[in-house]
């Protein structure tokens, strides 16, 4: 019965973090290059709903679409900052690039909101519903059909939009989306916004049973690549799944043993994976036209 | 006469370290000491993450980490256990080492976006650990009461002296990591990071070489983890988070990538910004986030690579004295030789159902020149892949000099004598020619740390290698290009550094891939005369080419292949006539329209 119970919160956590994850992959996919501010936009996108709920007292879910759009203006203009000016570069140099910004991101959450730890609204309001010996709390439920939701948006928007067509174009091949006629800066300009509002709502979602401070995106960010390793770099759907395994294995292992267990045993299987499967290694060097 | 300081940016970079060194001493205040003291330990740690970032070119994010943990080693050591500074030092080296060389062991072998992850991995690990392992960490709160630094009895006092003491480590350590990459060794690293396949076709072994420098980045953060602890007193959990390493990435970088004095500017100038920028008080590290945006944008080279620039365009340099040319042969060519140089057999290689290479089975006698034809897309390129060892074969094998290479590694090919040339250029743009052919002897001279540290303070393997390298530009008639970088010569000429660099490694084979490709008629004609000079002295040759008038007289017998398979193989008057090399190149209906 706790397994059970330990399963619904590793899923609710799950279902956050593969929306942390599929931002991820998608920039990822759209520019080769590593976003490590993904879960310093998880963050903002947390302090986001906060500030917005001081504003007006409303439940998370009526904030949703607000946090979205304030996200996704955020992801543009990163874009504009981290991305674009060093799009001919190698990926390292975004990977710095990105570092930088979640520096930024971090030390301007604390500046304006305080290092404690502070508290979204919840989507729906607080109920716990008891259920045998099981006690679900209404948060829980939906931050799993939030999470869902948004998740079969983006899946829709990719396969049956010309716009996700578009995207994909651009993700796979951008020189031939580009003789195409495909805008490919604007697809991965709209990518990177995506990807914010994607990370902004796994903010909001986590902001109120989790809390949210400026430091919170830095286990985020390991937590979404690790999933993005694990499902297979690049993959969607991979990430997604990977992200709800992670966060299952979180929650399991630290109700039966300690956070630092579960963390320390979590990145053991991840190096045993990237030494059984270093898909990189022969998918990247070899792959390379000599 | 040149001077020794007017070489390159000395002189400034004198005046800016004197300027460094007066400005503490200037304000003379107990304060001011003990943020230059603080930028010592930073230098160690920043000049320590530019072996492992800056040259070996991997993006490591355990910096910070492996730094955390030699501050907690001293701490513990000190402060818990009352150790002296002479035991516990050693020992705040030796533990970030070790747990180097176990995250090294699956870490290193992998592309950098997994190589950040898996080392993002091992600090967030550390970082818990300190927090929960109250018993032996003090949890949140850390350890407090560090004893000072204490050398022989005495301790050395704050201010002043313990400046001096951290700094002359640091010192050491930047002159240690200067000397071990200013000759060849350093240039191996260059090479690698920019052109890793080129690199393993010299020799040289990537993963030996990023080893080497992430055991020494943690050698160096031990080293400035322990100092740091004992110059604060104290340690918390805060010196294994996060900003640490991101400092140490922002030190790096704004002070010039592969630059130690750009990791020693980056930190005096990062661990003054927050006091001189005291108006942004606690975000002061929102202006570290912003510098390092703005660096990496702007100007990737850093301040260091901003200042070599500013001296290159303002004031030339003369190139320096070209070295006397001075071949130095190593390799014995052994007298009873296989009968069969190279022998592949079967080789087969499929890319997602498509087959490149079908059942490919040829010899090369040694002595021999051998030419490998085919259309665009027939395997040539490939098949030269899977001999040199970037692609391993789905079937077959291969022998090199009575040895079964199949599984070999491609390196340990180059060093076992089989060179190539690549069909793109493969040269560094800032190297310059002359350095770029003495790279083809990192594999004689040895590619190890060890012998980068034996190599002498005038770099006696760059030395070598050089004079060697001027004879073998001299032998291809670019000894005047010797100084001249690689990005700024002509197409020809970069042809030939790169059969130069391949000579290098004193090679039983040499595969030239495409060599006449965009030259002119009279230069693929005197290429092709130094050639034949070259087989004359027993170079074995095998050359895929596509301009016959350059193919046809150099060599003695031709291979044709089309689509994967070996379709005629002859003297070159045979393959000309042959029907099905006819048919390859020009489709069935020309190969009708020529029996006509």
């Amino acid at each position: 019965m706790e397994l059970l119970q330990l399963t619904i919160d590793g899923v609710s956590l799950g279902a956050a973090y593969a929306l942390v994850a599929l931002g991820f992959v998608l920039v990822l996919n759209a520019t080769g290059a590593v976003n490590f501010a993904a879960g310093d936009l998880v963050m903002a996108g947390g302090f986001t709903a906060v500030a917005l709920a001081e504003a007006f007292p409303l439940p998370g879910l009526a904030l949703l679409p607000l946090v979205l759009l304030l996200m996704a203006a955020l992801g543009l203009v990163f874009s504009l900052l981290a991305y674009f000016p060093l799009m001919r570069r190698p990926p390292t140099a975004v990977f710095i690039s990105t570092i930088a910004l979640g520096v930024i991101l971090q030390n301007a959450a604390n500046a304006i909101f305080g290092a404690a730890p502070r508290k979204a609204p919840a989507l729906l309001g607080e109920h716990l519903y008891h259920l045998g010996g099981l006690s679900i709390g209404r948060q829980s439920l939906a931050i799993v059909a939030v999470a869902a939701a948004l998740v079969l948006a983006q899946h829709l928007l990719f396969a049956r939009t010309q716009l996700g067509r578009s995207l994909r174009a651009t993700a796979q091949d951008r020189e031939t989306a580009e003789a195409l006629g495909i805008p490919t800066l604007r697809m991965i300009a709209l990518t990177f916004m995506l990807a914010a509002a994607l990370a902004g709502a796994a903010g909001l979602l986590l902001a109120n049973r989790y809390f949210v401070e400026p430091t919170r995106g830095n286990e985020l960010i390991v937590s979404a690549y690790m999933a993005v390793v694990i499902g297979g770099w690049g993959s969607l759907p991979g990430a997604v799944l990977a992200a709800l395994l992670i966060a299952l294995f979180q929650v399991i292992v630290s109700a039966y043993a300690s956070y630092t267990t579960a963390t320390a045993l979590l990145y053991a299987v991840l190096l045993a994976a990237l030494v059984l499967r270093p898909k990189g290694l022969f998918g990247e060097a070899i792959g390379r036209r000599v | 006469m040149r001077g020794w300081l007017s070489t390159g940016i000395r002189l400034p970079l004198i005046a800016l370290a004197v300027a460094l060194a007066a400005y503490p001493l200037l304000l003379g205040n107990a304060y001011s000491f003990r943020l230059a003291t603080l930028a010592g330990v930073y230098a160690l740690l920043a000049i320590g993450y530019q072996l492992i970032f800056g040259y070996a070119g991997a993006l490591s994010l355990a910096q910070g980490c492996f730094f955390g943990i030699g501050a907690y080693v001293s701490a513990i050591l000190a402060s818990r256990l009352g150790w002296g500074f002479l035991l516990s030092f050693p020992l705040s080296l030796a533990a970030p080492v070790a747990l180097a060389a176990v995250v090294a062991l699956p870490a290193l072998r992998l592309e950098s976006h997994y190589l950040a992850l898996a080392t993002l991995g091992v600090a967030q690990v550390a970082l818990l650990a300190a927090v929960n392992w109250q018993g032996l960490t003090g949890g949140a709160n850390g350890i407090a009461g560090i004893p000072p630094i204490a050398l022989f009895g005495a301790r050395v006092p704050d201010g002043s002296s313990l400046m001096l003491v951290v700094w002359l480590l640091a010192a050491a350590g930047a002159f240690l990591a200067w000397h071990l990459m200013r000759g060849l060794y350093g240039r191996m690293f260059h090479l690698m990071r920019e052109n890793d396949i080129a690199a393993a076709a010299l020799g040289i072994d990537r993963a030996r070489l990023r080893l080497a420098a992430f055991l020494l980045s943690a050698l160096y953060a031990g080293a400035a983890g322990a100092l740091y602890a004992h110059s604060e007193g104290v340690i918390s959990p805060g010196a294994l988070e996060f900003p640490v390493m991101v400092a140490c990435l922002a030190m790096a970088v704004i002070g010039g990538s592969a630059r130690v004095s750009g990791a020693i500017l980056g930190a005096v100038l990062l661990v003054h910004l927050p006091e001189w920028l005291r108006v942004l008080e606690r975000s002061y590290l929102i202006a570290y986030g912003a510098a390092l945006l703005v660096v990496i944008i702007a100007a990737p080279w850093g301040l260091i690579g901003a200042l070599e620039r500013l001296r290159a365009r303002l004031l030339p340099e003369l190139p320096p004295e070209p070295p006397a040319p001075r071949l130095m042969t190593r390799r014995t060519r052994a007298s009873a030789e296989a009968a069969r140089l190279l022998e592949v057999e079967g080789l087969a290689i499929a890319f997602g159902g498509l087959k490149a290479l079908d059942g490919i089975t040829l010899s090369v006698r040694p002595g021999e020149l051998l030419g490998l034809i085919g259309p665009n897309g027939s395997g040539k390129t490939t098949l030269v892949n899977v001999v040199s060892g970037l692609y391993r074969p789905s079937a077959g094998r291969i022998r090199f000099a009575g040895q079964d290479i199949t599984e070999t590694a491609a390196y340990r090919r180059a060093r076992l004598g089989l060179a190539r040339s690549f069909q793109s250029t493969s040269l560094v743009a800032e190297m310059t020619a002359l350095d770029s052919v003495a790279l083809g002897r990192a594999a004689l001279e040895g590619t190890g740390l060890a012998s980068a540290l034996a190599s002498g303070w005038r770099c006696a393997h760059l030395a070598r290698a050089r004079g060697h390298a001027m004879a073998l530009l001299d032998g291809l008639g670019i000894a005047a290009f010797a100084a001249r970088s690689c990005g700024e010569l002509p197409h020809g000429i970069k042809r030939r550094v790169e059969i130069a660099r391949a000579l290098a490694l004193e090679p039983r084979l040499l595969i030239l891939d495409e060599p006449a490709a965009g030259l002119g008629a009279s230069e693929a004609a005197d290429l092709r005369g130094r050639l034949e000079r070259l087989a004359q002295g027993g170079l074995t040759l095998l050359v895929i080419e596509h301009n016959m008038p350059f193919l046809m007289p150099l060599v003695e017998r031709m291979i044709c292949l089309d689509d994967g398979r070996l379709i005629a193989e002859g003297k070159p008057a045979e393959i000309r006539g042959h029907p099905r090399v006819i048919e390859a190149y020009l489709g069935r209906t020309a190969r009708a329209g020529v029996r006509q």
